[in-house]
């Protein structure tokens, strides 16, 4: 009995021990903000969030930006993301930088501003 | 893309589930009630059935579980579905949710087989050996659609 129920207890606490990799909220980031320019070549919009492939420069740069709520209370359209738009990103990195993959705080299209983080900096 | 899955996410409840921000809200809060039903009502029987609490009657405690975990497991499901069309290429393509569906698959057959063959009053076969793979397997699905969130 003493080792069934032990054998229960490694398990439960095996499934907590789960190391977090990425995607959801900040811990994934390096904390630092970049700023990238490209063009837009595929959007995939939508909850739980949106994903931009970018082309900046010859690399290929996967950009999470809100979903569909956040990018509305920015003053940004699904029609914005279009494919071929020059976008400006700034947003933190992943932080393994080789996987290009940034999550966006603010937007600029033709030099206007669209914060999806308002007040973090 | 698979002209099903096109369908499937032009559809009316698919671009609700897109584009709302209270309806996904809601039905992601739905998903994780059935989730806690279904694998609080099932961790508790299955420990029994491993041998935890001995004094505590099988069948007492089945009669109230097995039902809580049953509507658990439904509302699971049917929260799990409008979850899935919000995005059904991208789930597909992941191998971590296929996983995921083959261990619903195995837990829910595995629950049906049991309460098809037995009785929790005269069980014909070892109560440890059915609790202890279910465990197995809904800690499983557990692990496996929370990390869906942190996987390509």
């Amino acid at each position: 009995m003493l080792t069934r129920r032990t054998l229960t207890f490694a398990i439960l606490v095996g499934g907590f021990a789960t190391p977090v990799l990425a995607h959801h909220g900040w811990r994934w980031t390096s904390g630092d903000n970049i700023r990238l320019t490209g063009i837009i070549q595929s959007a995939s919009l939508g909850n739980p969030h949106g994903v931009l492939q970018v082309d900046a420069d010859g690399e290929v740069w996967q950009v999470e930006v809100g979903q569909p709520w956040r990018n509305e209370r920015a003053g940004l359209t699904d029609d914005d993301f279009a494919e071929g738009r020059e976008i400006v990103i700034e947003g933190e990195p992943s932080a393994d930088v080789e996987e290009r993959r940034l999550k966006a705080e603010r937007i600029w299209f033709d030099g206007n501003l669209h914060e999806l983080y308002p007040g973090r900096s | 893309m698979d002209p099903l899955i096109e369908t499937l996410a032009a559809s009316d409840p698919a671009q609700m589930m897109r584009s709302g921000r209270w309806i996904y809200a809601a039905v992601s809060g739905g998903h994780v009630l059935g989730i806690a039903l279904l694998i609080g009502a099932i961790a508790s029987l299955d420990l029994r059935l491993i041998g935890l609490w001995p004094t505590v009657p099988v069948p007492d405690l089945a009669r109230v579980l097995v039902p809580v975990a049953a509507i658990g497991l439904t509302l699971a499901m049917m929260t799990g579905l409008l979850l899935f069309l919000a995005g059904p290429a991208d789930y597909l393509q992941m191998r971590l949710f296929l996983l995921k569906l083959t261990l619903i698959a195995c837990g829910t057959g595995h629950a049906v087989w049991f309460h098809s063959t037995n009785s929790f009053a005269r069980p014909g076969v070892a109560l440890w050996r059915v609790g202890l793979p279910s465990l197995l397997i809904w800690l499983a699905v557990l692990i496996c659609g929370r990390m869906l969130a942190f996987v390509d």
